[in-house]
């Protein structure tokens, strides 16, 4: 800190400082922090918004059913001024229950004959009637107040203020089976993505650190850096043209007169789990390559030099001397293979044209834009995150590199 | 040091001796090299192939002929053109930010020996070692709850930086690490003050640096879609409208698009990878 201030002054010594706090607290451990704080809040909004939908419901079929007693009342009696109708076929039930469920029908029907379950006025005195009307308008006004405060309530809940929100692990745990076998999948691929990309890039590193001349190097590193510097989504592109149904692949095997084109036939590769894993192994492959290729690049040629004069074979040269020297190189190559492919969208989204079954990017993409369920699209992004983080700890201790190896 | 040094030179004499013979694994090696690069860049000249093909939906196979349309129509596309400006307001954005923010990182970095420069140097890498889609995702949820601000351009701009700015400052220490100490601590000494040594030694030593991060700000800011498609919300980068595009696959136009990106990244990685060789 003193050579800091000594070198640049208080003021720039300051102003970095300052500049570096904003960086590590808007963008880096802040916005972490919310989204972990948003995975384990649970909130209850779907099933506080259906419980009052299911109030609100209930209130107005019970609203319905007293202006229907009523509407009968007031066009049987006299004293609310109505000319008494065709009785009611129905048996006057005063005790009517609200609970009797009522299909709601049109409110005002302008045959009485067609209400049901109307008690029938015509059984009851004047005054019996009147009092029952009265005694149902200040019901039906009981009922307009109350759902008059649902109402109100529902329209705050669905605001953000309403909601009823916890401390839980609900989101993790209300992970649906589906979803949770679709992130293990996740997993799977990227851990063999990883292990593909590494198994055909080593030899291409080695060859590269290994160039005789300069100009051949030049030549491979061009070769190299063009693939690794053209867009991710054209690499992945580049590959549905070859495996679409009138993709290079179909015709491939048309023209081998193995199926026939023009009639229909040929594979729908896209959309597949499969094409999405051959896609990124070519599409993530020379973040394998680079790292590598730069490590073993570091080697004194001599050690290799020196064991094949002393009869070493082949498969010892690099289980010995190149893998172990290429360690770091390849904990990094891994590391961000992983990473990319375990946490693309690209891929799965191009690849699957709309069809294609989950990857769990996607079901986080869709937990938060469909299901518009922030908190579980959060705990999902945490958990993909976890996983990420678990495996580059395990890479750290298999190839027992720091995090100064790591990112270089 | 000169008979370690003359050493590998004997023995490596011995075996380009033996090299005279046939060399079995070498050939292997230079068959499997090739073998691929012709997987590396097959897909791509398919991509590019298909571009100039007049039929209507993007085919290297179906052949109807040469046509250039589909690059006539990209300047009439709206929401390509439209998403151009977007990236390029986004990636100047970037680079504004993660410039300052990569040197500060630097500076402190190169400084800091302690086990405190170490946890700093961990956070602050962190954002490239972390999955684009939870980049975007955090920034999206962070820039709403506590801001009330919409993922949009602006959002992008702070998730980009977020491992953007992690990139520079590495370049930045890279560089540092080879500076010479003592001008700065010469100018100190003949009574500059710390502002004047920093514009007039730190800043100018810097200076090819920062270019080449400012450029790879704005490529990594420019190509970008997983950490895009969370963070721009309800707006769009070219990349992001390419990618949907992509989704269905309706037109050749953008394969024209993926034409112009090959031939940009073609002209960048040899001059580079040439500059690179000649420097070194």
């Amino acid at each position: 800190m003193e050579t800091l201030v000594r070198t640049y002054g208080r003021g720039l010594t300051a102003l970095f400082i300052g500049l570096v706090g904003f960086w590590i607290l808007l963008m880096i451990i802040v916005p972490q922090i919310r989204m972990i704080e948003r995975a384990f809040t649970y909130e209850d909004r779907a099933g506080e918004t259906a419980t009052l939908a299911l109030a609100i419901d209930r209130a107005y079929t019970e609203k319905f059913q007293l202006e229907q007693e009523l509407s009968g009342l007031e066009r049987a009696g006299p004293a609310v001024g109505q000319m008494p109708s065709a009785p009611s076929p129905f048996a006057p039930s005063m005790t009517m229950p609200s609970a009797t469920p009522v299909a709601p029908a049109i409110p005002s029907l302008p045959t009485p004959g067609m209400v049901p379950s109307a008690s029938a006025p015509s059984a009851l005195s004047d005054e019996d009637r009147t009092a029952r009307a009265e005694e149902l308008r200040d019901q039906i006004a009981t009922l307009d107040k109350e759902i008059a405060e649902l109402e109100a309530k529902e329209d705050t809940s669905s605001g953000e203020a309403g909601m009823k929100e916890r401390i839980s692990l609900e989101n993790f745990t209300s992970m649906s089976g589906l979803h949770l076998k679709i992130f293990a999948m996740t997993l799977l691929y990227a851990l063999t993505v990883t292990i593909c990309t590494f198994l055909i890039s080593y030899p291409v590193a080695y060859a590269a650190a290994m160039a005789e001349t300069r100009g051949k190097l030049t030549l491979i590193l061009i070769g190299l850096v063009i693939p690794y510097a053209s867009n991710e989504l054209l690499r992945i592109f580049s590959w549905v043209m070859i495996l679409e149904k009138n993709g290079v692949l179909n015709s491939l095997l048309d023209s081998l007169g193995l199926i026939d084109l023009a009639a229909g036939e040929g594979f729908r590769f896209v959309a597949s789990n499969g094409a999405v894993f051959s896609v990124m192994v070519y599409a993530y492959m020379l973040f394998m390559v680079f790292p590598m290729y730069n490590t073993i690049d570091t080697l004194d040629k001599a050690q290799i030099e020196a064991a094949r004069d002393l009869g070493g074979s082949i498969w010892k040269i690099h289980t010995r001397i190149v893998i172990p020297h290429a360690k770091p190189g390849i904990a990094v190559g891994s590391i961000i293979t992983f990473m990319l492919s375990a946490g693309t969208i690209a891929a799965p989204e191009i690849v699957g044209r709309g069809l294609h079954p989950d990857w769990f990017s996607q079901l986080i993409y869709r937990r938060f834009f469909e299901a518009d369920s922030w908190n579980q699209g959060s705990a999902y992004s945490l958990a993909l995150l976890a996983a990420c983080i678990l495996f580059i700890l395990i890479n750290m201790a298999i190839f027992k590199v720091s995090v100064r190896d790591i990112a270089k | 040091m000169t008979a370690a040094t003359d050493m590998p030179g004997v023995v490596s004499g011995t075996i380009r001796r033996r090299k005279t013979g046939p060399d079995w694994s070498g050939a292997l090696l230079n068959g499997y090299l090739l073998l691929f690069f012709v997987y590396m860049f097959l897909p791509l000249i398919f991509v590019v192939i298909a571009a100039f093909n007049a039929a209507p939906t993007p085919s290297a196979t179906d052949w109807q002929g040469f046509t250039l349309r589909w690059f006539m129509e990209l300047p009439q596309d709206t929401r390509f053109i439209q998403g151009l400006w977007h990236s390029l307001i986004i990636a100047s954005g970037v680079i504004c930010l993660s410039i300052p923010l990569g040197l500060s990182g630097a500076f402190l970095l190169t400084r800091l020996q302690s086990s405190a420069g170490t946890i700093l140097y961990t956070i602050l890498v962190s954002p490239i070692l972390v999955p684009g889609i939870v980049l975007g995702v955090t920034t999206m949820i962070f820039w709403r709850d506590y801001f009330g601000l919409q993922a949009g351009l602006l959002t992008t701009v702070f998730a980009h930086t977020s491992f953007i700015a992690s990139y520079c400052m590495l370049m930045f220490m890279a560089r540092l690490q080879r500076q010479d100490p003592s001008l700065e601590e010469a100018g100190l000494d003949l009574g500059a003050t710390p502002l004047f040594v920093f514009r007039r030694v730190t800043l100018p030593f810097l200076m090819p640096t920062i270019l080449t991060a400012s450029g790879l700000a704005f490529l990594q800011s420019f190509e970008n879609y997983n950490t895009t498609f969370f963070a721009i919300g309800s707006s769009w980068t070219l990349v992001t409208e390419i990618g949907s595009r992509m989704r269905f696959g309706l037109s050749p136009m953008i394969n024209a698009i993926g034409v112009i990106f090959i031939a940009l990244t073609v002209i960048i990685a040899v001059t580079h990878t040439l500059m690179a060789r000649k420097r070194a």
